[in-house]
């Protein structure tokens, strides 16, 4: 069996007495698209931040690719806090995309996708620029190169975050409820993108409300509920009745009519 | 009473010495303050509260009292702990100190108006923490601080004025020395308000074009 | 310094409180009715209001004050130059203020006064009874921090002879040799007049917050 594109392990995430995270255990596979699911608060968001590396855990490990993220176990069981270059190393291998897009309203599309590639890589203003438009063709937005965000509908905003994110040439993308924040006639062109991604066998973890996009497009489901994992597995497992009482509950509230057909 | 427009054409020199004073202690009082603003922001915000506490506590007592007092205690106060200066000085000192207070905490709810989220996202794709307020946190709060940075420069010319209470040569104190001398005091100070009317108009203006030019870069609702 | 020094300056604190305090109250009620003059969109009501306006932002109080004192006599008023100095406090502030009030009418949910209008209020009333009391609602802290503009300011009276904290502190100074501890004693009474008043500021928005729906 391959090694596991980012392994969790006895995750534990607590907001001072709050436990937000208890006790997950979860792989998810290399160029396979795993999506979690559950209700607002259970979790989710907070365990694919913590992939991230934007919220630190209290307590258990993740690695990415087989490299512990941010901390690492000691011989005799302690958690230490790895250096600051190596967290960005490991991080690299991660792209991020948000809900709310957070595009740099300073700058262009094209200068959001390529700002990276210059300041952090070096690259050259003109290659970076090429490469940048390289990723904004991807997204169908290379007429929009030149627009600010502000310019740009949500949905075309969102198109760009993932061509920043990509742009870096991560191993694993990390969605974070990417089309929340969109008017709903424009989160297609938003999965659109998104499953030509994985056609491509990029490997991708998404935290979505949208339970079409995750059964037809998922191959792995994790279903949270109160900061705790209650199941994981293929699609065709988990949404197969009998459903758990939760994941049927949960259904219930969040289930639009089509997508009720492919489940 | 009637206005005699010949004793102003005759002090216009004395007048243009007057406003060119007002302009210099503006624009170096504006300049000094935006720089001594930002650094006592990022101070207060990337220091710890050591650091925040006390120069917060001096932030509100510069702006919780007069101009005028402030200037007193420089000017009379000053020479008893052996700071002797002439009012000129002392004016530009006082003026940059105090609109530093004003600025820093136009910088501060400017840092604490980028949504966090705009940090995460470069913190993402793995800029350093400078990289991150130099390009990103600098450039999106001068947006944000645009508005109310023209408005304080605009009461900053205003209380300029101030400093003609301590002798300093500037529009005011020049335009009513020659009021008084020309026995035509009225008719000086409504020419001091027209000039200072001008100049704020004027300013307002520009600063209401700069907004404009940069609104296309403001944030998109979502 | 001495403590007689001290009481000194608190006696003259009453005056700069209560030259304020008149000045707000005359400026916010003249504010009301510049208000209420812009938002009648005539042109004859408008285009003044605008020019008054401009004229007392655009020009530093200082001026002001020394315009009105030396104007006053001129056209025949002859008051006391305390009576001046609130003229010209008022002047300034209600300027400020109708400015403050702008946004705060301009956020008044049109549904609101149309609301009123089909009620059958007629404009005067749908004026004082529905837009002034949101208006004030959503421009009460704006008002707070012109009362201590208002307060910082009123020192600049003491140019015009009148006796109150600064014009006090500046005679101390000047007969005792000891102008650190008074200007500092008298920054410490604005600043603490101040903070009163953020208090009060404070304590008027939550109750407010309470009966807002």
């Amino acid at each position: 069996m391959s090694l596991p594109a980012i392994a969790v392990k006895d995750l534990v995430k607590r907001f001072g007495e709050t436990t937000v995270l208890q006790d997950i255990n979860l792989e998810f596979p290399q160029g396979k698209v795993s999506c979690l699911i559950g209700p607002s608060g259970s979790g989710k968001s907070t365990l694919l931040r913590c992939l991230a590396f934007l919220e630190e855990a209290t307590s258990g490990m993740i690695t990415i690719n087989g490299e512990a993220l941010g901390f690492f176990q000691t011989p005799d069981g302690k958690r230490e806090r790895l250096p600051a270059a190596q967290i960005r190393t490991v991080r690299a291998q991660t792209g991020m995309v948000f809900q709310q897009f957070n595009l740099w309203p300073h700058m262009t599309a094209l200068g959001n996708v390529s700002e990276a590639l210059k300041t952090v890589h070096k690259v050259p203003k003109a290659e970076a620029e090429e490469r940048a438009m390289a990723q904004l063709r991807k997204v169908g937005l290379e007429n929009r190169a030149n627009h600010y965000p502000s310019q740009l509908s949500g949905g075309q905003q969102q198109r760009v975050a993932i061509a920043r994110a990509l742009a870096l040439e991560p191993k694993i993308m990390l969605f974070d409820e990417p089309t929340s924040a969109l008017d709903p006639e424009l989160t297609g062109e938003v999965l659109n993108v998104m499953r030509d991604l994985a056609a491509e066998g990029m490997t991708m973890v998404v935290v979505t409300h949208e339970i079409g996009f995750a059964a037809t497009v998922g191959q792995q489901i994790s279903f949270l509920d109160h900061g705790r994992l209650l199941f994981s597995g293929p699609p065709t497992e988990i949404f197969a009745k009998p459903r758990h009482p939760r994941l049927d509950q949960f259904l219930d509230t969040y289930l639009d009519r089509g997508a009720s057909m492919l489940v | 009473m009637m206005f005699d427009p010949q004793v102003i054409i005759e002090k216009l020199p004395e007048i243009g010495s007057g406003l060119f004073v007002t302009i210099i202690l503006w624009a170096a009082g504006m300049i000094g303050g935006v720089a001594l603003g930002f650094v006592v922001a990022t101070l207060r915000r990337f220091c710890g509260p050591a650091v925040n506490l006390p120069l917060g506590f001096v932030v509100e007592v510069l702006r919780g009292t007069p101009f005028l007092i402030q200037i007193f205690l420089l000017y009379y106060g000053g020479p008893f702990v052996g700071l002797m200066l002439d009012p000129t000085p002392c004016g530009l000192i006082g003026l940059t100190v105090y609109s530093a207070a004003y600025y820093s905490e136009i910088f501060r709810a400017g840092f604490a108006a980028v949504p966090p989220g705009h940090v995460e996202a470069a913190e993402c794709l793995g800029l350093t923490r400078m990289q991150i307020i130099r390009r990103i946190q600098i450039p999106e709060m001068a947006l944000i601080v645009l508005p109310p940075a023209v408005n304080l420069s605009v009461i900053l010319l205003k209380e300029s004025a101030v400093l003609s209470i301590i002798t300093v040569p500037e529009l005011t104190a020049t335009v009513s020395a020659i009021g008084s001398q020309q026995y035509a005091f009225l008719e000086a100070i409504f020419l001091l308000a027209v000039i200072y009317w001008v100049l704020v108009e004027a300013t307002d203006r520009l600063g209401r074009l700069a907004e404009h030019r940069l609104a296309r870069l403001r944030f998109s609702k979502a | 310094m001495t403590l007689k020094l001290f009481t000194l300056l608190l006696q003259a604190a009453i005056s700069t409180v209560g030259i304020s305090l008149v000045s707000i109250a005359i400026g916010f009620v003249i504010a009301i009715l510049l208000s209420a003059a812009r938002l009648s969109g005539k042109a004859i009501y408008v285009a003044p209001t605008q020019l008054f306006i401009s004229f007392f932002r655009g020009v530093p109080l200082l001026v002001q004050l020394l315009l009105i004192y030396t104007l006053l006599p001129v056209i025949g008023i002859n008051v006391p130059s305390v009576v001046a100095a609130i003229i010209g406090l008022s002047l300034c502030t209600a300027a400020y203020q109708a400015e403050n009030m702008r946004g705060g009418f301009e956020s008044v949910p049109k549904g609101l006064i149309e609301a009123a209008e089909v009620t059958g209020l007629n404009p005067t009333q749908t004026f004082f009874r529905i837009r002034v009391p949101i208006a004030l609602r959503l421009t009460l802290p704006a008002l707070v921090n012109e009362a201590i503009m208002i307060l910082k300011s009123s020192s600049l009276v003491s140019v015009v002879g009148i006796i109150e904290i600064t014009k006090m502190a500046q005679d101390l100074a000047s007969s005792t040799y000891l102008p650190i501890p008074i200007f500092l004693s008298a920054g410490l009474i604005y600043l603490v007049i101040n903070w009163v008043i953020a208090m009060l500021g404070r304590y008027a928005e939550k109750s407010l917050a309470g009966t807002s729906a």
